[in-house]
C-alpha cells in the first residue's frame, strides 16, 4: 500500500495506535471502576497517562497533520467549511477539519482532566487511593474523586459526540473516516490543494516523544 | 461496518449508564418529618446519621495516612500508629450507629440501605468483625513491623469492604 503513490498518508502510525489503545482504554477503565478493580484502574490510568503524555508532545514536535499550530491555524476556516456542509458540500480537509479540531481539543481538554483528577483520588473509604493522593488532604482527595466522576460523563457525551460525527460523514456525506485510520492513508483524489504540507514521519522527535512520556510515567510511578 | 457499531455502543452505554446513575442520587434530601424524630439513645434521626457519617469519615482519613505512609519508599511509623489508634475509637459502638429508623426512609440523606434492618444479625457480625481486625491492626502497629502492618490493613480494608459491598448504596 505504500508504494501507491495515489494513497497519501494522512495519519501517522503514532496518531493511529494511541487513537486505537484509548478506544480499548478507556471502556476498561470505566468498566474497572466500576467493579472496583481498583489495581487494574491504577495501571491502566497509568498507561493512559503516558499515551496522552506522548499525544501532547507530539502535537507539538509529531507530523503535520498531528501538530497543534497548524490545527489551530485551520480554525479561520471554520465558517466556510460550516457553510459547505450545510449545502451538504463536503471538500476534505488534509488531517482534521476545521470543526474536528475543536472536537480534538474538547477531547484532549477532557483526558487531560480525567488523568489529572484521578491522580489525586481517594475513595470514601480511604482505602483506594491515585499514585498522588499522598499530596492532598483526604476531602481534597474526596473532591477531585467527585471531579474525576462527573468529568467521565463529559467524556463519554464527547466519545458519543465524535462517534455520531463519524457516522454523520459516513451515512450523509458518504466519507469514510474510520478507514484512513486505519490504514493511515486516503486517495489523493479527495483532496482539491495542488500541493499538501509534507507530513512526513519522521524517527527522532518519534524517539523523543517515546522517552519523554515514558520518563513521566516513571516519575509518577516512583509516588507509589 | 461491524466495528463501527461495537465502537460506538459501548462509549454510548458506559454514558448513559453513569447518567442513568446520577439520576437517583438527587432525591434523598427531601425535608422530612421523620428526620427530627427523636430515637431512644435521645438523638434525632438526623443526629444520629450525621454523627455515624462523621465517624465513618475519621475512619476514611486515618485510612488514607496509613496509606500513604505504606505507599512510601520509608514509612512513617509514628504516623502509622498514631492512625491506627484513630479506628478502634471512632469505630467503637459502631453496631449502636444504625438504630431502625435510621435508614433511607427517613428522607435523611444516608447510603445506608433497607437490607441492614433486615439482616441485622449479619450486618452485626460484619462490624464485630471489623472491630477486631482494627484492634488488630492498631496492636501490628504499635508493634512496628512495617510488612505486618500492611497485611493487617489489607484485612481491616477487606472488612470494610464486605460490608460497605452489601449493605451500603453503590456511589
Amino acid at each position: 500500500m505504500n508504494s501507491d503513490p495515489a494513497r497519501i498518508l494522512v495519519w501517522d502510525w503514532a496518531v493511529r495506535l494511541v487513537h486505537w489503545l484509548m478506544v480499548v482504554f478507556v471502556p476498561l477503565l470505566w468498566w474497572t471502576a466500576e467493579e472496583g478493580y481498583m489495581d487494574w484502574h491504577r495501571s491502566l490510568g497509568l498507561t493512559m497517562f503516558g499515551l496522552v503524555v506522548f499525544r501532547l508532545i507530539w502535537g507539538l514536535i509529531g507530523t503535520w497533520t498531528a501538530r497543534f499550530v497548524p490545527m489551530v491555524r485551520r480554525i479561520g476556516s471554520l465558517k466556510s467549511y460550516v457553510g459547505k456542509l450545510r449545502n451538504r458540500e463536503y471538500s476534505p480537509s488534509f488531517g482534521h477539519s476545521p470543526l474536528a479540531v475543536f472536537g480534538v481539543f474538547a477531547l484532549l481538554l477532557a483526558l487531560v482532566t480525567q488523568i489529572a483528577t484521578g491522580l489525586f483520588s481517594v475513595d470514601v473509604d480511604g482505602l483506594e487511593s491515585g499514585p498522588l493522593a499522598v499530596l492532598v488532604s483526604f476531602d481534597t482527595g474526596r473532591q477531585l474523586a467527585e471531579v474525576h466522576e462527573f468529568n467521565f460523563n463529559l467524556l463519554a457525551a464527547l466519545i458519543g459526540l465524535h462517534i455520531a460525527a463519524i457516522a454523520v460523514y459516513h451515512f450523509v456525506l458518504k466519507a469514510n473516516l474510520v478507514g484512513p485510520m486505519i490504514t493511515g492513508r486516503r486517495s489523493r483524489a479527495d483532496f482539491a490543494a495542488t500541493t499538501l504540507p509534507e507530513n512526513r514521519t519522521r524517527f527522532f522527535p518519534m524517539i523523543g516523544a517515546a522517552v519523554l512520556s515514558l520518563a513521566c510515567v516513571i516519575i509518577l510511578l516512583s509516588f507509589g | 461496518m461491524k466495528r463501527r457499531k461495537i465502537q460506538m455502543l459501548v462509549p454510548v452505554l458506559a454514558g448513559l449508564t453513569l447518567l442513568s446513575a446520577c439520576g437517583d442520587t438527587g432525591e434523598t434530601d427531601t425535608a422530612s418529618e421523620t428526620a427530627n424524630v427523636e430515637l431512644a439513645n435521645g438523638m434525632t434521626v438526623k443526629a444520629q446519621i450525621e454523627a455515624r457519617q462523621a465517624q465513618l469519615k475519621n475512619i476514611g482519613k486515618a485510612f488514607k495516612s496509613i496509606s500513604d505512609q505504606l505507599k512510601a519508599d520509608s514509612p512513617d511509623v509514628a504516623k502509622i500508629q498514631a492512625a491506627t489508634a484513630v479506628v478502634p475509637k471512632e469505630a467503637a459502638g459502631m453496631a449502636d450507629w444504625f438504630p431502625a429508623g435510621t435508614g433511607p426512609e427517613s428522607g435523611v440523606e444516608t447510603d445506608a440501605l433497607p437490607i441492614i434492618w433486615e439482616e441485622t444479625a449479619d450486618f452485626n457480625e460484619k462490624v464485630a468483625a471489623m472491630q477486631e481486625a482494627a484492634a488488630e491492626l492498631d496492636a501490628a502497629a504499635q508493634g512496628g513491623d512495617v510488612a505486618a502492618i500492611a497485611t493487617a490493613f489489607k484485612t481491616t480494608g477487606g472488612t470494610c469492604k464486605s460490608c460497605h459491598d452489601k449493605y451500603r448504596l453503590d456511589d
